[in-house]
C-alpha cells in the first residue's frame, strides 16, 4: 500500500481547468448564461483557497490560542450570517441568536472532541481545532438555518391554533411547543439521514481527504465516526438553542402573537 | 363587572381609527354593532389582549387589565373567533386540550358536562371520537363553544357565534348561552352579531355601536 500524499504540481492544477471548460461547454450548449459566473467562481475559488492555504500554514506554525479563538469566533460570525440570510423574516433579527447558538454549540462540542477525544499536544493545536470546529460549524449552520426557517413557517401555518391556545391561557412556550419540536426535528433530520447512509452512499469529505493524504482507511474511519457524532451533537444543541432563543420573538410584551405573524398568513 | 374605556386602535397606518367604550354587568350581555369592516372583531381581540390598543383601559372585577397576567386574563376573559379552530385529533382530544395547560392544572376535565353541553348544542355524542377536522363548519363552531365553556371563563367574547349554524342549531346555541349566563353568578358575555333578532333574545342586552373614523373625522 502506498503511503504519503501525492502532490499536485502547478501543471496538474492547471489541467483541472479542463474540467471548468467542460462545465462551460454545458452552459454554452444549453444557453444557461452561467459562463461568466463559472469563470468568476473558478478564479475566486482558486484565489480564496490559495490564500487560506497560506493563512492556515502560518496559523498552524504560530499555534497560538489567542489567534485561534478569534479566528473561530470570526468563523462563527460568518456562519451565523449565512445561516440567517435565507430565513425570510424581515421583522426579526435572528443574526445575534444565530451567532450565540452557533458559538455555544460549536465550542461545547468542539472542546469535548479536541480536548477529551482527540487530545492533541498542546490541547489547542490549531491543526486539529480549526478543521474540527470548521466541520462542526458548516453542519450546524445548515441545521439551525433549517430549524429557524421551519419554526417561523410552522407558526405562520398554525397561527390560529397558536392563538387559540393563548386564548385558553397558554404561555408562549405552551402555545408553540409542538411547532418548535417539529422545527428542531427538521434541523436534525439531514444529519440523522447522513448517519444512516454514511459509507454506503458516499465517503465523507474528511475521510476521503485523509485517505488521499495516505492515512490508513481504518484509521480514517475512526476519525470520521468521531466527526459524525460530534456533528450530530452540535446540530442538536445548535437547533435547540436557536429555536429556544427565537420563539419568544414572535410574541409581544403582552404575550400575544406579533401582528406580523398573522398578517403574513393572509 | 367588565368596563372598557376609550379603547382606541389605528388601522391602515392610522388612516382609520376606532374609539369605543362600554360596560357589561354580571349576568348581562353586550352587543357590538356596526357595519362590516367597522372593527367589531378587532375590539373583541383587543379585549382578549391579542391586540394592543394605542390607548384605553379595561376594568374587570375592579382591577385594571394590566394588573392581571395575560395568561390569567385570557383564561378568565375568553375570546372565541368567528372561524372555529380545531386542534389535531378527535373531538374529545379537542375538548381536553386546554386542560393540558399549566394554568388549568387544578381544573379537571368534566366529561359528563362536556357530553351534556354537546347534546344541548344539538351534537351527537357519537362524534366524540371523530377526527375534529372532518366536522362541518357548524359542528366545529359548536365544539369550539363547548370547549370554551368547559374551562369556565367569566367573560365570553363571541365573534358571530352562529355564523355557521342553521336556524335550529342557532336557537339551541343561543338558549345555551342564556343558560350559561344565568347558571352561575359572575359571568357576562360580549357578542358580535349581524342579526338583530339573534341579539334581542338576550335579556338586558346593552348595545355599543362601533364605527371607524378616518383622518378627517368622518364616520
Amino acid at each position: 500500500m502506498e503511503h504519503g500524499i501525492i502532490p499536485i504540481s502547478n501543471w496538474q492544477l492547471a489541467l483541472s481547468v479542463v474540467l471548468v471548460l467542460l462545465a462551460g461547454m454545458v452552459s454554452a450548449f444549453l444557453k444557461l448564461g452561467l459562463l461568466k459566473s463559472l469563470a468568476w467562481g473558478t478564479v475566486r475559488a482558486f484565489i480564496q483557497l490559495t490564500l487560506i492555504g497560506y493563512v492556515l500554514a502560518y496559523i498552524f506554525e504560530w499555534n497560538n490560542l489567542f489567534i485561534i479563538i478569534p479566528i473561530i469566533f470570526f468563523m462563527c460570525l460568518v456562519a451565523a450570517r449565512e445561516a440567517t440570510r435565507r430565513v425570510n423574516e424581515p421583522t426579526q433579527q435572528p443574526m445575534l441568536v444565530s451567532f450565540i447558538s452557533l458559538s455555544a454549540s460549536t465550542f461545547l462540542v468542539g472542546l469535548i472532541v479536541v480536548g477529551l477525544i482527540i487530545g492533541p499536544d498542546p490541547w489547542y493545536s490549531a491543526r486539529v481545532m480549526i478543521p474540527i470546529f470548521g466541520m462542526i460549524l458548516g453542519n450546524s449552520m445548515n441545521g439551525i438555518s433549517l430549524a429557524l426557517d421551519r419554526m417561523y413557517g410552522e407558526i405562520r401555518a398554525h397561527v390560529d391554533e397558536v392563538e387559540e391556545l393563548l386564548c385558553f391561557g397558554a404561555t408562549p412556550w405552551e402555545a408553540v411547543r409542538d411547532l418548535v419540536r417539529k422545527a428542531v426535528k427538521a434541523g436534525m433530520t439531514p444529519t440523522i439521514n447522513s448517519l444512516m447512509v454514511v459509507g454506503l452512499v458516499s465517503l465523507p469529505g474528511m475521510m476521503t481527504g485523509q485517505i488521499l493524504a495516505g492515512a490508513d482507511p481504518r484509521e480514517a474511519v475512526r476519525y470520521q465516526i468521531v466527526v459524525m457524532v460530534m456533528v450530530a451533537a452540535a446540530v442538536a444543541v445548535g437547533c435547540l438553542l436557536i429555536v429556544g432563543l427565537s420563539y419568544r420573538k414572535v410574541f409581544t410584551e403582552d404575550l400575544a402573537l406579533v401582528t406580523d405573524m398573522r398578517r403574513s398568513n393572509g | 363587572m367588565f368596563k372598557f374605556e376609550d379603547i382606541t386602535y389605528h388601522f391602515d397606518g392610522g388612516d382609520r381609527t376606532i374609539q369605543v367604550s362600554g360596560a357589561v354587568e354580571e349576568g348581562g350581555a353586550l352587543a357590538l354593532r356596526g357595519p362590516s369592516g367597522a372593527g367589531k372583531s378587532t375590539v373583541l381581540r383587543i379585549l382578549a389582549r391579542l391586540l394592543q390598543p394605542v390607548q384605553g383601559t379595561v376594568i374587570f372585577q375592579g382591577r385594571d387589565w394590566y394588573s392581571i397576567s395575560p395568561m390569567t386574563w385570557r383564561r378568565r376573559v375568553h375570546y372565541l373567533p368567528q372561524r372555529p379552530v380545531m386542534f389535531s385529533g378527535s373531538v374529545l382530544d379537542n375538548l381536553k386540550r386546554p386542560f393540558e395547560l399549566v394554568i388549568l392544572k387544578n381544573q379537571e376535565f368534566d366529561q359528563g358536562r362536556a357530553e351534556r353541553l354537546l347534546r344541548e348544542t344539538g351534537l351527537s355524542l357519537e362524534m366524540m371520537h371523530q377526527d375534529a377536522h372532518t366536522l362541518s363548519g357548524g359542528e366545529m363552531a359548536r365544539v369550539a363553544l363547548v370547549r370554551a365553556m368547559l374551562v369556565e371563563p367569566e367573560v365570553l367574547l363571541l365573534d358571530e357565534p352562529t355564523a355557521f349554524l342553521d336556524e335550529g342549531a342557532e336557537r339551541l346555541v343561543l338558549s345555551l348561552l342564556i343558560e350559561w349566563l344565568q347558571e352561575r353568578s359572575g359571568r357576562a358575555l360580549i357578542i358580535v352579531s349581524h342579526s338583530e333578532d339573534e341579539l334581542n333574545i338576550f335579556p338586558s342586552l346593552q348595545v355599543v355601536d362601533i364605527a371607524t373614523i378616518n383622518r378627517e373625522g368622518v364616520v
